[in-house]
């Protein structure tokens, strides 16, 4: 029995899904680029946190807007979101693009933020370590990527995707692409990093196979208040393969700071 | 209304390596070292004679298209062999059909349709296809924003054609602060032009508001009948009414004394076609945001004969190809413009690998013993 509770409304004219539970100081999950995982490991934090959980436009069961048309709508659209699930301060989980956008409504609006937590977030390119450029690996080969043991994703997926399946994989992908496909990342987004100053921990999976583990220092150097973990064994999604990474999370969250 | 001839090419690169099947695309990724540019000059020596006999043997047009990466096409920009073509051609019409105009800035390519306008006396037709998927993957260009991109471009063109310089254009992919180029087309307002693509409702959409032409090409035949009585309907929406020289017929021929000869010399060509030259991926064939996701799952729930996979009777039935005695090609051409509700037959007699005689024993036949026929019985009416 799932402890998070549904919960529709509209924001700023899109409709928005969003799944919350527990009681307390706001703990906001973003999610990355797809949403297969799903993110009923959040629930441990549950018992600290009001864990809210809403799916992206454009992704999941929240409705689109084809007028996104890079991340920055997206930190414009959750200043929003935040009024309207009277959300003041905060603190930010974001995995991969999750971690793109928490770092963005970090760099402008940090005074809201507690703390963040950037689980393999994705935005830097570094030419030595590049990012695999999702959007032109055929989707049948990038999920096995997400993990470094795949049984730990495959038994959650459909054994032969219907077309319901294809198309919303589809359409999270032409999110992605609106995104990205001219401009996989911003060459200005490293200048900023510096506004970041809230504690920050930066987890990272050892054997991440989308965004090479070698990111994380670079991430630390560029964001002053910030440690890393880096997970033994873990992959892209590093909580699939290593879900003690969660303890490890909530224990950074929770503590004295 | 008088029946039209065009002969299609698309000018393929035929020196596949032997290992090629263990690629399972020969677009996009298909390595280019295989290409072999000395190979490439006899090709296109060849190329240019098959077309210039179609024009010298009184074909109507010669159409040449645009495709990037791959065997299939050795037309990566069309205007430069359209240039070369016209000084070696008399009197047939050179339709580039066509750029696809998200690849190029918009006032460049109105310019250059109206250099090889002016240089041909007014011969060119030109078609604005959005691009297969295939292009978008190897272009720099969204495919997500293709659609609108894609009408922009469309409109800047048309303005630069049709309205007198310097204006200007605020748009959202596009500023001009003066818009004059020069030359202006030899047709006025503008040389002919059409749609083409595989039958996207939006891309319809487009064609009956402007009120050009269509060409649905590689979707089966019942599909581009209901797509021809769509556009009327929807140009009729937009107060346009459609000829039938509108609609042209994209089809395969291969003429040859008996029906057996036809066959035994035709087919290995066409599966090739098929089975090498068009064989794609469903990620190339759709990248993110190409379709609406209604569009996706309806094309991947259906089988796509056009890319891989051949069996002749079955792709005959679904495609518009003729094969056989020049009376057989006439009846079956004669018996689709009826159906179609057109005039306007383009048509492709040369496929893959086939050898330069049998290209120009196709041509000739078709000329000499197809055309005729088709023109003494005055085809559909």
């Amino acid at each position: 029995m799932s402890k998070f509770t549904r919960e529709e409304l509209t924001v700023d004219g899109i409709k928005t899904v969003v799944h919350t539970a527990g009681k307390g100081e706001p703990l906001v999950l973003f999610h990355g680029g797809g949403t297969v995982d799903g993110f009923e490991f959040a629930e441990p934090w549950a018992d600290k946190f009001r864990v809210i959980v809403p799916y992206h436009p454009g992704f999941g069961e929240s409705g689109d807007d084809p007028t996104f048309t890079d991340i920055h709508d997206y930190v414009m659209y959750y200043l929003e979101f935040f009024d309207a699930m009277k959300i003041d301060a905060m603190s930010v989980v974001g995995m991969s693009m999750g971690g793109y956008l928490a770092t963005k409504l970090a760099v402008e609006h940090g005074n809201r933020i507690n703390k963040l937590v950037l689980i393999a977030p994705y935005g830097l390119d570094i030419p030595e370590h590049r990012t695999a450029d999702i959007i032109a690996i055929p989707g049948e080969q990038v999920v096995p990527m997400l993990v470094s043991n795949f049984d730990t994703l495959k038994k959650d997926l459909p054994e032969r995707p219907d077309a319901d399946f294809i198309g919303a994989r589809y359409r999270e992908a032409t999110t992605f692409a609106r995104l990205f496909w001219e401009h996989p990342t911003d060459s200005k987004f490293p200048r900023y990093l510096h506004r970041v100053k809230m504690p920050t921990l930066i987890v990272w999976g050892e054997d991440d196979k989308l965004i090479p583990v070698q990111h994380a220092q670079t991430w630390r150097k560029l964001i002053p208040n910030s440690e890393v973990v880096v997970i033994k064994g873990g992959g892209h999604i590093v909580q699939r393969d290593k879900p003690e990474v969660i303890e490890v999370i909530g224990r950074f969250l929770s503590g004295s700071r | 209304m008088p029946l039209r001839f065009n002969m299609m090419h698309f000018m393929p690169y035929v020196h596949l390596p032997e290992n090629h099947k263990d690629f399972k695309t020969t677009w996009v990724t298909f390595p280019n070292k295989f290409y072999d540019p000395e190979k490439g000059y006899e090709l296109y020596q060849r190329y240019f004679e098959q077309l210039v006999l179609a024009d010298r043997l009184g074909f109507d047009a010669i159409v040449l298209n645009e495709h990037h990466n791959t065997v299939y096409s050795m037309m990566a920009t069309p205007n430069v062999v359209a240039a070369a073509l016209i000084p070696q051609t008399r009197t047939a019409r050179i339709c580039v059909w066509g750029v696809p105009p998200n690849f190029m800035l918009p006032n460049r390519l109105a310019e250059e349709y109206a250099i090889l306008d002016v240089m041909s006396k007014g011969r060119l037709e030109i078609a604005f296809p959005l691009g297969t998927g295939m292009e978008y993957w190897s272009n720099p260009v969204s495919p997500v924003t293709a659609r609108e991109r894609f009408r922009e471009s469309l409109k800047i063109m048309l303005q630069a054609w049709t309205a007198d310089g310097p204006t200007t254009h605020y748009g959202k992919f596009y500023t001009y602060r003066f818009l004059n180029p020069w030359p202006r087309p030899y047709q006025k307002p503008h040389p002919p032009c059409y749609i083409v693509g595989s039958g996207s409702p939006e891309t319809i959409d487009i064609a009956a508001e402007l009120g050009f032409g269509y060409s649905c090409v590689f979707v089966p035949q019942k599909i581009a009948q209901e797509l021809n009585q769509k556009l009327r309907d929807r140009a009729a929406h937009y107060g346009h009414t459609i000829r039938p020289d509108q609609l042209p017929l994209l089809n395969f021929v291969y003429v040859a004394e008996t029906q057996e000869q036809a066959e035994h010399e035709f087919i290995d060509h066409l599966q090739r076609f098929f089975e090498d030259y068009a064989r794609s991926t469903p990620q190339w064939l759709a990248p993110p945001g190409y379709l609406s996701v209604e569009q996706l799952k309806i094309r991947s729930a259906g089988a796509d004969k056009m890319h891989g996979g051949f069996d002749f009777k079955a792709i005959s039935e679904s495609f518009f190809i003729a094969v056989g005695t020049p009376e057989k090609v006439a009846n079956q051409i004669g018996e689709w413009t009826a159906r179609m509700g057109t005039n306007h037959i383009n048509s492709v007699l040369h496929v893959a690998d086939m050898p330069h005689w049998k290209a120009v024993k196709n041509i000739s036949l078709f000329a000499e013993e197809v055309i005729p026929r088709l023109r003494r019985s005055g085809g559909a009416q």
